[in-house]
């Protein structure tokens, strides 16, 4: 009469079961699509307040000084600073006071008392402007009283030139870059912490609700645990995905091409670092959702794990270069600091081959010890286990 | 047939279950009873295999029981546990999955019983929105869903109303009819009703297991005699029979040599009768003989 067979593939079907119940949470939903917008915001708002194109009204008083905002306008340090400058035509210096009060101008170029030219600020003048005008005074005076005296000012300006040149070239735009090593790191720690608490919480639910016992009667546990961990790693891989294509998404439509091609291989291997590091630790969430005997229980049987993620975390952002040359080595560790020091320096690949050996095979011991433990603390229904009497059930 | 084999568990200085042996037998409904504590439940997780025995063994057809035939069992849990969150067809699809079914039969099978139990109106609706007595009915669902090879419940009818207790053994019969079937329960009517077998625990001990008939039936054949108006007392003069009790027109008698139609026609003899009947000891009263 009996036509049942247990099912091979029991796992997948625990995994199915995980994706589907969350992906129909709107809490859920909702949470991705906020951390989505988030970041392609903050990737667009961050684009347009690095000073591209910023536009400096300058107040001038007579042509000449029009003039002048214009070659300002075309000269180096405008260019260098994207930086541009408009000149505001007024009538007298009263009026050019007026306007800087008003605040419709930036600030004015009006002629000195000794036949020069004189800039006005409302409380300051910024520096970019200040250079660039200087420098277009001079440039533009210096012409005309050459051209009066009857020099070639390009004879007498020969060999005034200087270069800059380093040694040891620091990347482009270091401060986008150390933005984006932020990001990295945050959006590892938030996704390991909700879909790390997601695990221990439906493992506990499972022993609370009691269906664990009919669950392990029907499949072997180990299946439970591999469903768990393969359900809920693609969706937080999903995620992260999900956030990492809008993230770059955001960054091209505003024309950051450039940038993604920089940093293209830093996130590249933020995703295989992120894996690797979030298989690492599913199975600890789950062991430590099986210690629990009640959801309340999470809080502190979770609480080793938690340590495990915010010791490497406090210690990158409060010690030293070296301190995080070596964290970023420790296995797991390494798959939060590592992708953090490929975006913001170059990193050997001995160092990156390092990360990635030692959690891998961090991973394989993580995932066996918790298999044992888990399969021995799971039935165990009566009160919360600690960690010392559930390595002693698993070396039973 | 599940073959019980010197169980024991010890619980850290106690012995939930000492030493049990008993067979559960094909076709045929088995009773386990026992007072609470009495290590009902421990020996039922020990059979499915989600506890393991501090002695003995559970075995399947002669052979030690593995883990693959311990999967096409059916099992109720003393503790009902099922998802309070999930619709509860897609419930009962997902356990029916768990066990290799595929997705279509799955659903026909889960759509048969939810007919059964009259919940097919029902079937989108969270389990925790149910009734109790609802749920039970899904827990015994979830039981049956993947055609068990044999059954093990723990308790499957406590807090049911009669009707729902009948819809439950017509489908138990249906369902189980060649099947192993170990069932426990605290209603000695009811399993005095259902079973064929019983299974009897005290203390974490086995004091009376075998046919519910020969159970009874230990020692002589008990009848009662009810006279017409008169007196039964003349039952005391009879040879062949011992008089166990006389109450006015009513007697109680152990036969001790003369059959049952002998006593008939010795109680015509002596004025109309109005009921001579074998007196079938109850179980409660087998119960509280041998748990004393």
């Amino acid at each position: 009469m009996s036509t049942s067979t247990p099912a091979r593939g029991a796992w997948r079907l625990v995994a199915e079961r995980e994706i589907t119940t969350r992906v129909r949470e709107k809490a859920f939903l909702i949470g991705v699509a906020v951390t989505v917008v988030l970041v392609a915001g903050a990737v667009v708002a961050a684009s347009l307040l690095s000073g591209r194109s910023s536009t400096e009204d300058i107040a001038v008083v007579g042509p000449e000084a029009a003039a002048i905002v214009q070659s300002a306008d075309d000269g180096p340090i405008a260019q260098g600073g994207d930086t541009s400058f408009e000149a505001v035509e007024v009538a007298s210096l009263t009026e050019a006071e007026r306007a800087l009060r008003d605040e419709r101008v930036d600030a004015a170029l009006v002629p000195g008392d000794d036949g020069g030219f004189r800039i006005i600020g409302l409380s300051s003048v910024d520096s970019t402007t200040e250079q660039a005008l200087t420098a277009a005074v001079s440039q533009t005076v210096l012409q005309a009283n050459a051209a009066a005296q009857d020099v070639d000012l390009d004879a007498l300006s020969a060999g005034t030139t200087t270069t800059t040149s380093v040694l040891e070239k620091s990347p482009e735009n270091e401060g986008a870059r150390t933005a984006v090593a932020t990001v990295m790191v945050v959006l590892f720690l938030l996704t390991v912490m909700i879909f790390g608490l997601q695990i221990a919480q439906s493992v506990t639910q499972e022993k609370e609700s009691r269906v664990v016992e009919i669950l392990a009667a029907a499949v072997p546990i180990r299946a439970l645990l591999w469903g768990k961990i393969a359900g809920n790693t693609v969706l937080a891989l999903g995620q992260v995905v999900l956030v990492v294509v809008a993230g770059v998404g955001a960054a091209l439509a505003v024309g950051e091409l450039p940038f993604v091609r920089d940093v293209g291989w830093s996130l590249v291997w933020f995703l295989v670092l992120f894996l690797l590091g979030f298989v690492a630790m599913a199975t600890l969430w789950a062991v430590a959702g099986s210690l629990a005997s009640r959801v309340q229980d999470i809080n502190s049987t979770t609480l080793p794990i938690q340590g495990l993620l915010f010791v490497p975390y406090f210690a990158v952002f409060a010690g030293n270069d070296s301190l995080t040359e070596v964290v970023s080595m420790v296995p797991i560790a390494a798959t939060m600091v590592m992708p953090m020091r490929l975006a913001t320096e170059t990193v050997p690949a001995w160092q990156l081959g390092v990360a990635i050996g030692g959690t891998i095979l961090a991973a394989v011991l993580l995932v066996r010890l918790g298999v044992r433990i888990y399969e021995r603390s799971l039935l165990r229904t009566g009160t919360k286990l600690g960690y010392r009497e559930a390595l002693s059930l698993a070396a039973d | 047939m599940i073959d019980v084999r010197n169980l024991s568990r010890q619980f850290g200085d106690h012995l939930a279950v000492d030493d049990v042996s008993f067979s559960v037998r094909p076709g045929r409904m088995t009773g386990f009873v026992g007072a609470n504590g009495a290590g009902k439940t421990t020996t039922m997780r020990m059979i499915m295999g989600v506890l393991a025995p501090t002695a003995g063994e559970v075995r399947w057809n002669g052979e030690p029981i593995t883990a693959d035939t311990r999967r096409t069992f059916g099992y109720m849990p003393e503790e009902r546990g099922l998802y309070p969150r999930m619709k509860i067809r897609d419930q009962l699809v997902y356990f029916a999955r768990l066990h290799g079914f595929s997705r279509t039969d799955a659903s026909s099978r889960a759509d048969d019983l939810l007919e059964h139990f009259g919940l097919v109106d029902r079937a989108d609706d969270l389990l925790d929105e149910l009734s109790l007595g609802n749920q039970q009915r899904i827990q015994i669902a979830a039981a049956l869903i993947h055609r068990p090879s044999a059954l093990v419940l723990d308790e499957p009818f406590s807090g049911l109303d009669p009707l729902a207790v009948d819809a439950m053994v017509d489908l138990l019969r249906r369902e189980a009819k060649d099947l192993p079937l170990l069932f426990s329960s605290h209603q000695l009517d009811l399993v005095e009703r259902l079973c064929d077998d019983l299974v009897i625990l005290s203390g974490g001990r086995l004091v009376a297991y075998g046919p519910v008939d020969e159970l009874r039936g230990q020692g002589a054949e008990r009848y009662r005699v009810v006279m017409d108006g008169s007196d039964a007392a003349w039952l005391r003069d009879v040879r062949g029979l011992e008089v166990r009790d006389v109450d006015g027109a009513t007697a109680l008698v152990d036969l001790d040599g003369i059959s049952p139609t002998d006593l008939t026609r010795a109680a015509l003899d002596h004025g109309p009768v109005v009921e001579v009947s074998r007196a079938r000891q109850p179980l409660s009263e087998i119960f509280r003989e041998v748990i004393r």
